[in-house]
């Protein structure tokens, strides 16, 4: 918005004072203090463009010279028509918009859980390695961590976190939409477990819990989801059931976008909300967003 | 004295060539770069061909380009060791630093062909040993298990790579560490008094048609004697031991009269073996090939897991030439050198160790790279199809069936669903719990691999229902459905909130 005139003024003065006349749950999609969540749909390498553009453009995340450090998940060696990894056309999207807001470096990077090498092959990432500034980074060894404390954590008091994260100006989740045997569904909270060198002793104290505590330590300045597909049982891994739904969610309050997520598909062949998935909750609970999708924002456009 | 320089330098050259030809095709050996070349070397070694065959009692396909450097040695003599080998580059390498000798040491030239007599009757009598004497793949061997480790730790410190280990690297390098210390003897003591290799060629070189040979001229001034590396002149008998000798042209250089000349010369060289020494490679044979052949381990422990597409074990113990070749494909760095696992003889042969690794659903390399088909060459799709064991959860020490803890790692490492997340209600808990379909298990150990208990996962591979065939596919009808079945079974996962 450059200049408001005068008029503009009045209209929106006048509109903002009828709102508060209306009832309450008229309000909805109209609330301003809830986060914004920004949902594309169409075709797949223009989602995140639209996506972010309905976030008020990659101006409000990128700044010239940056640093920016994206992570998609590329756990698995599967391929990319499995649902377990991120699309590359996703990622690559949203390096294309980093480069264009100038940022200096981009790392798209990932602990993967099985071999480095096959897990990239497979995912195709490299398709999203399209200059020079951008690069790839596996963070497959110790020595590319450093401990960090977790303050008030309970399941968590220490952890090592990937030093490139830290360096960076911003982290941009990337996780794609899927079901997980242990935590229900894994979207953007769990994608964290991607940037930690010990992800193992998550599962040997309350997984839920550690989860959101690693949430308070690992702050993305944007979370965005390919949805594209959802795989909807026999994740996280695969192979399971995949349902097409050519969707990206973005928002910063990763809360929020999580909790949006889960009501955009079937999982298990059931409907859930964000508040019957214990991690999300318990992130809640942490105070790290808001959980309830009346009190959001939904910005939907077709790309 | 120019010549003899130029000469010699050339000799460097072109060992140094082959050296650095033998290290790419090393490093070439990984996942996405097509096998073409990289086991070439190997497959080019008519021992190798000799004795697993005889061992094995098939014909190994795979290693007939072999009888090409027959062919090449029958024409020109042993040059291969003078030029090609490169466990011999690498102890000319070494002589190259060693200032003082024991002199006095006698000439053992005989020993390498009772070495060669020792192997052969073991093979006859079903038992491989070419292992333990076979300089390529000695060489090979130490590059895997000595050289790759120790590299890739050196430039870690300043790069980001993987770094490979191995859980036997001890013995491989007493094995090399000795080979090279025999130069304190004599120069390349152990091609002409030990190598079999070198022993095979020297039998046929013994007919090759170009060797060296007097001319007229000849003043006894002995010079060639002196400074021939493998002792195959005698001036005094004015005779050239076309079986020793390794073409590397030093005496027809350094000859001041040129009175040593290479030529075409059809007289083949006798051979002298000891008849007592003979029967001592013989004994020697007898009584270590049974006792190579125990296989009492393997039965005790139940967890040697091979390589999948691994021929049934006996042959495969005598196909196999423990090279390592296996290990440094494998981009898990799952397959490991047995020590004692499987058997006396079992040293060096791999084996998935799945806590280190499991065997990705995705790779194939193992079965490309081996250079005697010991690790069938199965497509990528029936690569998945050989099952190399079953996975078995210990209930007293996973988390989620002792503790229920949230783990179930197991299952999503899975890629091919055979572990199932189902409800179970124990001391009043209910929790998903994980379950193995041995029926879908192949025994690949990306579960074992990722366990997140300390030490000994909790889901373990044990070699049961694994299957080696020499021939024939692994995919069935049968194991297709299975695989191919819809319905996988899943309860809602716990970290779901379930509204009543």
């Amino acid at each position: 918005m450059d200049n408001i005139t005068r008029r503009d003024f009045i209209k929106i003065s006048a509109g903002a004072a009828l709102a508060t006349l209306l009832p309450k749950p008229l309000l909805g999609a109209e609330n301003t203090n809830g986060p914004v969540i920004a949902v594309a749909h169409g075709e797949k390498s223009k989602l995140v463009h639209t996506a972010v553009d309905l976030m008020g453009g990659i101006k409000n995340f990128v700044k010239s010279g940056d640093v920016v450090c994206l992570k998609p998940n590329l756990s698995f060696a599967s391929n990319t028509d499995c649902g377990a990894t991120t699309s590359p056309e996703v990622v690559k999207g949203m390096v294309q918009l980093c480069l264009d807001a100038g940022a200096s470096r981009i790392f798209v990077v990932d602990h993967t859980i099985q071999d480095p090498t096959l897990c990239v092959e497979r995912s195709r990432i490299e398709e999203a390695i399209i200059d020079k500034k951008v690069s790839l980074v596996t963070l497959q060894q110790e020595r590319q961590y450093t401990e960090i404390e977790v303050p008030g954590g309970k399941q968590l008091t220490t952890i090592q976190v990937a030093k490139i994260i830290q360096d960076a100006d911003l982290l941009v989740n990337m996780p794609t939409a899927k079901s997980h045997s242990g935590t229900g569904v894994s979207l953007g909270i769990k994608n964290l477990m991607g940037l930690i060198w010990d992800r193992g002793y998550l599962h040997r104290v309350n997984l839920h819990d550690a989860i959101a505590e690693l949430a308070t330590v690992i702050k993305p300045g944007l979370t965005i989801v390919d949805a594209t597909k959802a795989l909807t049982s026999g994740g996280p891994g695969g192979p399971g059931k995949t349902v097409i739904l050519n969707k990206v969610v973005a928002g910063i309050d990763p809360v929020a976008v999580d909790s949006y997520t889960v009501g955009i598909a079937q999982w298990y062949k059931r409907s859930w909300t964000g508040n019957q998935v214990q991690y999300i909750k318990a992130a809640a609970n942490l105070g790290l967003g808001e959980i309830d999708t009346n009190k959001m924002q939904i910005k939907e456009a077709a790309a | 004295m120019l010549r003899v320089k130029t000469h010699r330098i050339i000799r460097w050259i072109i060992q140094l060539v082959f050296l650095g030809f033998v290290v790419l095709a090393f490093a070439q050996t990984r996942y996405s770069v097509p096998v073409t070349f990289q086991n070439i070397l190997l497959r080019s070694d008519p021992l190798l061909l000799a004795v697993t065959s005889i061992a094995y009692r098939v014909m190994i396909a795979a290693a007939l380009p072999s009888l090409i450097l027959v062919a090449v040695t029958v024409l020109f003599g042993r040059f291969f060791c003078g030029f090609v080998c490169p466990l011999g580059t690498l102890i000319d390498i070494s002589d190259a630093f060693i200032k003082k000798r024991l002199r006095s040491f006698p000439v053992l030239k005989n020993t390498k062909y009772y070495i060669l007599l020792f192997l052969v009757i073991a093979a006859v009598l079903g038992a491989s040993l070419v292992h333990f004497f076979d300089p390529l793949v000695i060489f090979e061997r130490s590059l895997v298990l000595i050289f790759y480790p120790v590299f890739t730790y050196l430039v870690s410190s300043f790069a980001l790579i993987q770094t490979p280990v191995y859980t036997e690297s001890m013995i491989a390098l007493c094995v090399v560490v000795t080979i090279i210390g025999l130069n304190l003897l004599r120069p390349r003591f152990w091609c002409r008094n030990m190598c079999p290799l070198g022993a095979l060629l020297a039998l046929f070189s013994k007919i090759s048609i170009f060797k060296f040979s007097f001319l007229e001229g000849c003043n006894k001034c002995s010079i060639c004697e002196k400074v021939c590396p493998t002792s195959a002149i005698s001036i005094e008998a004015q005779k050239i031991d076309s079986g020793e000798c390794i073409s590397c042209l030093r005496c027809q250089y350094e000859c001041p009269q040129d009175a040593v000349k290479y030529r075409m010369s059809l007289a083949p060289t006798r051979i002298d073996l000891g008849r007592r020494q003979a029967i001592t490679a013989l004994g020697a044979s007898v009584l270590l090939a049974p006792l190579a052949r125990s296989l009492m381990h393997r039965r005790i422990l139940g967890r040697l897991i091979r390589p999948p597409g691994s021929i049934p074990e006996r042959d495969f113990l005598n196909a196999c030439i423990h090279c390592g070749k296996c290990m440094k494909a494998c981009p898990t760095n799952g397959l490991q050198p047995c020590i004692i696992e499987a058997g006396i003889n079992g040293l060096w042969t791999p084996k998935l160790a799945a806590r280190i690794g499991g065997c990705e659903k995705n790779c194939n390399l193992c079965g490309q790279v081996c250079p005697t088909s010991a690790i069938r060459k199965l497509p990528l799709e029936e690569k998945t199809y050989a099952k190399m064991g079953t996975a078995v959860i210990d209930r007293t020490r996973c988390i989620a069936w002792e503790q229920d803890k949230v783990c179930l790692i197991c299952d999503e490492a899975c890629p091919y669903n055979a572990i199932s997340s189902l409800n179970e209600t124990i001391r009043g808990t209910t929790l998903l719990r994980p379950f193995v379909d041995e029926r879908i298990c192949t025994g690949c150990g990306l579960c074992e691999a990722r366990c997140p208990i300390e030490g000994r996962a909790a889901i373990e591979v044990f070699s049961i229902g694994e299957e080696r065939k020499r021939r024939g596919s692994y995919i069935t009808e049968e194991k297709v459905n299975l695989r191919a079945c819809e319905e996988k079974i899943e309860d809602i996962p716990s970290g779901f909130i379930i509204d009543n």
